[in-house]
């Protein structure tokens, strides 16, 4: 569904990842919802947007109690949810199993099951949204842009790997890109910012607790961290 | 005819150098007594590190008319500039104990890359500048190391070779332990519905769907190589024209044109779940080398069960421990004496690794692979639709995530078809940009 105002989303100063990185030992701030005053271009209902980040942020819980990066995201269809993942890139050892790319296999799997095909299986993701804790980085992000799903709104910003702004635009930019005119690239409207405080919350209770499968020289598990 | 082949490997760099006048940070310096310096720039680390500017050095020592003098950086001014309070009360505690004058200095916002780069930082301000280690583009490469490189890029052609059914090639993959010299994992392209002969488990998660399993030793790919003279006899990569469209990195967007074909006949029906738009070859072959990890080193709590096969190849020798002790310097490491895989010896994901790809692989694939730690990419053809490696975007000189891009991310591209030589110069630029000529008006 998209709207007339399709203008990229403005570089406000989004809290992001590597902030919480660099605060883990401060005193943690509540979480709070500081962008209810946000103001919105998407048309879509705050109330409604903020309730499906919150079940997003469910998720990177979930993934913060598994001792995973914390993130989460849903993916919603008709003001439903249908799918949603959480960050497992310790648990299978690959890191390319961010929390966006487990949500879209699941959705996958049940569409080939019901006997979707292909076109079907693209119509069906232009009308999904996506709401993910942390800016898509340029992986998923440029997965968005293949699937073709509709909107995508994160939490705070990914300022070392984002693909929605922070390092490349893989939202608004590709298709000019292309040298044959019938390979699209797809863009999709991207929001951000969406309870950040929350996300980068989790981030910090992740930098915080250490992460385990890290490799040796790395930050040290249950160590107060000092801020160096 | 693959013993015709000549090869050449070409580095590709990252961005050229961003001129210093955007690449600067204003701080706040002053002049100090020599003989306090040592006094003043160990409190200043403790009340004001330089957090991200560790290339630069916090003193700067010069003569003037013959006499030493030394300047310190006292700390980042931008931040300041407005409110000149904010400054954290420990400097100015240095500076009213001290009598210190700040004034404003320009230095150099990254780590220099090139020492041409370190030179001109340094008529800034001091900076340190460390070479990178043997990931110096091609000039590094042993004459042994080029010959192991050239024979997996062989091989890496010939799985694509080997996908060459139905008229559609694919974009194939191996990861490469290049100090043990073991196959970790291959793949090639899932996008399209693949044979179900191909498919040993379903699910996407761990599945072993890849083209062709390729053993992790040497001999088998030697038989490989011999077995794939047969089939493909008359396949030639760089005259591939609409063959290529069903290679993933090259035609990201194409999936939804894709059609259930005909020759859907010689998939078995229940193998109708298996396409999916995502898995090129890099992002398979990252999955195939997770699962192989998760089976040799079953973590604590792990389900997976102790499979781990007995004479397995990994020995002291070649143990991870040992590479990362090699390739990264700063690492603390121990090395075990045991000769079976233990947690000790486990990778950190596919860390020193290197992966070969037939096409330069997309945005998607090469951070996938930079998340995956993959130490080096070699491929054959440039992506003049979506490369993220040169020919769109250039991931590897991508300035906020340097650390990674730079460290990891050395980038070096094969040319490996005779005919393809024969046109270009030698000379790497030249010959790309002939080669994307083609790719717009014939090839692609």
């Amino acid at each position: 569904m998209a709207r007339g105002d399709d203008k990229p989303t403005p570089r406000r100063a989004i809290p992001s990842v590597s902030a919480a990185a660099a605060a883990a030992g401060d005193a943690g701030r509540a979480a709070s919802f500081g962008q209810l005053s946000m103001a919105q271009e998407t048309g879509l209902d705050l109330l409604t947007e903020l309730r499906f980040m919150e079940l997003a942020l469910e998720q990177a819980r979930f993934a913060l109690e598994n001792l995973e990066v914390p993130v989460g995201c849903v993916i919603v269809e008709d003001e439903k949810v249908i799918a949603s993942g959480s960050n497992c890139t310790s648990a299978t050892r690959n890191a390319t199993r961010h929390a966006e790319m487990e949500a879209i296999d699941t959705l996958l799997e049940e569409w080939q099951k019901i006997g979707l095909s292909q076109s079907e299986v693209a119509e069906k993701f232009s009308r999904c949204d996506l709401y993910v804790t942390c800016e898509p980085c340029i992986m998923c992000a440029t997965a968005l842009s293949i699937l073709g799903v509709g909107k995508v709104f994160y939490g705070c910003a990914n300022d070392k790997f984002g693909g929605c702004g922070s390092v490349l635009s893989l939202h608004e930019s590709a298709s000019e890109k292309l040298s044959r005119g019938d390979l699209q690239a797809k863009s999709f409207k991207c929001t951000g910012g969406l309870m950040s405080e929350e996300a980068v919350a989790l981030f910090r209770n992740f930098y915080e607790q250490g992460n385990p499968n890290a490799p040796k020289p790395h930050r040290p598990v249950q160590m107060l961290q000092s801020t160096e | 005819m693959t013993g015709t082949l000549k090869w050449e490997i070409v580095h590709v760099p990252g961005e050229p150098e961003v001129s210093l006048e955007v690449s600067t940070v204003n701080v706040f310096a002053s002049k100090i007594e020599p003989k306090l310096a040592n006094k003043i720039a160990r409190q200043l680390n403790q009340v004001c590190p330089l957090e991200n500017l560790r290339h630069v050095k916090r003193v700067r020592k010069r003569t003037v008319e013959g006499n030493v003098e030394l300047s310190v950086i006292l700390c980042l001014s931008d931040e300041y500039e407005k409110d000149a309070e904010a400054i954290p009360r420990g400097i100015h505690q240095l500076i009213s104990d001290y009598n210190l004058c700040p004034y404003d200095e320009k230095v150099a916002k990254y780590a220099a890359r090139s020492k041409e780069e370190w030179e001109e930082q340094c008529k800034l301000w001091p900076t340190s500048y460390h070479p990178p280690t043997n990931l110096d583009g091609v000039a590094g490469l042993s004459e042994g190391e080029l010959q192991l490189i050239f024979n997996y890029m062989k091989v890496v052609i010939q799985l694509t070779k080997l996908s060459y059914t139905g008229g559609k090639v694919l974009n194939a993959a191996i990861i490469v332990d290049p100090i043990s010299r073991q196959v970790i994992a291959s793949a090639n392209d899932q996008t399209c519905p693949w044979p179900a002969t191909y498919e040993t488990s379903a699910g996407y998660s761990c599945n072993d769907g890849c083209g062709v399993t390729i053993a992790s030793h040497e001999s088998n790919l030697n038989g490989l190589q011999n077995s794939l003279e047969i089939s493909v006899q008359n396949f030639q990569l760089d005259i591939c024209g609409d063959v290529c469209a069903g290679v993933s990195c090259l035609n990201p967007w194409g999936w939804t044109a894709q059609k259930q074909s005909s020759e859907s006949s010689s998939l078995k029906s229940q193998s109708k779940h298996t396409w999916h738009p995502l898995r090129h070859a890099a992002i398979v072959a990252i999955e195939n080398a997770a699962k192989r990890d998760r089976q040799l080193f079953p973590g604590p709590g792990s389900s997976e069960s102790e499979s781990t096969p007995k004479g397995n190849s990994l020995c002291a020798d070649n143990c991870p421990a040992k590479r990362q002790k090699i390739q990264e310097h700063s690492m603390v490491k121990e090395v075990a004496d045991n000769r079976e895989p233990t947690e000790v010896m486990r990778p950190y994901l596919c860390t020193g690794f290197d992966i070969y790809l037939v096409w330069e692989p997309c945005t998607m694939c090469a951070m996938a692979l930079v998340h995956q730690r993959i130490r080096r990419i070699f491929f054959a053809l440039p992506n003049p639709n979506a490369g993220a490696l040169g020919s769109v975007y250039r991931l590897q000189g991508e300035k906020r995530p340097q650390e990674i891009f730079v460290l990891r991310f050395d980038t070096v591209k094969s040319v490996t078809e005779p005919k393809i030589l024969y046109f270009g110069s030698r000379r790497f630029k030249t010959h790309f940009r002939f080669l994307i000529c083609v790719a717009k008006n014939s090839i692609w």
